[in-house]
């Protein structure tokens, strides 16, 4: 096939494309209240976002990093860290789970089922999830119990 | 796209005639109408296969079943 | 068909190649679409939280695969993906026999049929905006819409091309893409009926 090579050609269809919605017969839904129902129905990703926000910040204490440091280490923006960390509802990039996934030793693909930007039919992950977070709190010091749960989390996510 | 392979076909005049006259009509190279028509073949072939019904309908709505297994 | 084709990497600008290719599998599809999924639905929940932005987010269509296997094994069938190192950017379905040209100059000719088209969220400037995140890579769905009109020429079909255009996308194929609007189809929610003729094809791949 003959594509285009024309950098001014793809850069004008480029322009195009970014003002609308391209699809055909695919995902982009209507935004309606069936809808928020829909997205809300999915209980497991407030688990394992509550797993994931303790993950980090346990990880972080165990280096005896501050948000500031870590950022810097992990090449990671601060204010994305910091608003990961407060547990609001925010959606991490895609970069950023990448960034702390290769800072951490961890694989990004679970880190990103667990941030919530993918969904992977695993229970045991769910479990894994729960378990962690009823063990880990968010105090200053890392206490020994904490310590070892993590340890175990952190192996579980490296297994398969 | 993909390696091609050569096959003779032996069609009759008639065959011909009308390969010639819907290769004109659907602006078509006589080979690209060949290969419509498998398509087409197969197409129609793996639904009926599955079960599946093909019918015309007329200008007055009523149906006619095209083809069975 | 596999072949390297160049898109634009948003965050440098610069052109980077991808792969095009015309087997993805229905596995890979799935993979795909419960990637995508969450989150097309987290940034449209981002959307729908800012006052009316004028756009239209189109209706959602649940492309039924769970009989899909045996038909992407048809010879009518081309299922194209864009692929960046391995992960899937875009993805588009077409079809060369359902369907044949509706406008009275070309009626009844074959033309290649734009089942369903969709680029990854990632890549979606409006919904990328809307999270307030970058957009990954830019100018795929020109590829597969372009890999469309190609696929055409190539069957000898002259360029001929046909889709139904949910109602957000109406704008980009009449307007950006130059296509004829040629009727609402009943037969198919009412969706906007667009067509390609050899002409309009011809000018849409060289940029008029």
């Amino acid at each position: 096939m003959r594509f285009n090579r024309d950098r001014n050609w793809l850069a004008k269809r480029a322009d195009q494309e970014d003002q609308h919605f391209i699809s055909v017969g695919g995902l982009i839904s209507q935004v309606d209240p069936a809808w928020q129902a829909d997205v809300s129905s999915m209980p497991d990703v407030e688990t394992t976002r509550t797993a994931f926000v303790r993950l980090l910040q346990l990880a972080r204490r165990e280096r005896r990093l501050s948000l500031e440091q870590l950022a810097q280490k992990a090449d990671v923006d601060l204010a994305e860290l910091v608003k990961i960390e407060a547990a609001e509802e925010f959606t991490p990039t895609l970069r950023t789970i990448h960034q702390l996934a290769s800072f951490l030793s961890l694989p990004a693909k679970k880190l990103m089922a667990l941030a919530g930007l993918l969904q992977v039919k695993d229970p045991s992950l769910q479990q894994a999830s729960v378990r962690f977070a009823a063990r880990s709190e968010p105090v200053e010091d890392v206490s020994p119990e904490e310590h070892a749960a993590l340890e175990e989390y952190v192996k579980f996510l490296n297994e398969q | 796209m993909n390696p091609k392979r050569t096959m003779t076909l032996n069609l009759t005049d008639q065959e011909m005639s009308v390969l010639d006259e819907l290769s004109v009509q659907k602006d078509l190279s006589k080979t690209a109408l060949i290969r419509q028509a498998l398509r087409l073949y197969q197409m129609v072939d793996a639904r009926i296969s599955r079960g599946e019904k093909l019918f015309f309908e007329d200008q007055a709505k009523q149906k006619a079943e095209l083809m069975v297994l | 068909m596999r072949e390297a084709v160049p898109i634009i990497d948003n965050a440098s600008g610069e052109l980077v190649d991808a792969d095009i290719f015309d087997e993805v599998t229905l596995a890979h599809f799935i993979e795909t679409q419960a990637e995508w999924r969450p989150i097309v639905l987290a940034a449209a929940r981002a959307l729908s939280q800012k006052p009316n932005q004028g756009i239209l987010i189109p209706r959602h269509f649940h492309w039924d695969w769970t009989r899909k296997e045996a038909e992407l094994k048809l010879l009518a069938v081309r299922f194209y993906g864009v692929a960046y190192e391995g992960q899937l950017q875009g993805i588009m379905k077409v079809e060369t026999v359902a369907h044949t040209c509706r406008l009275p100059e070309q009626q009844g000719k074959p033309l290649v049929y734009i089942d369903y088209i969709e680029v990854a969220p990632w890549n979606i400037k409006v919904l990328m905006t809307a999270m307030g995140q970058p957009q990954r890579f830019r100018a795929v769905g020109t590829r597969l819409f372009e890999a469309a009109v190609q696929q055409s020429l190539e069957e000898d079909f002259r360029g001929r091309l046909g889709l139904h255009a949910l109602p957000g996308s109406e704008g980009f194929y009449i307007n950006e893409c130059g296509m004829t609007p040629v009727g609402r189809d009943p037969h198919k929610e009412n969706l906007l009926w667009c067509e390609f003729t050899p002409e309009q094809a011809e000018r849409y791949l060289s940029g008029e």
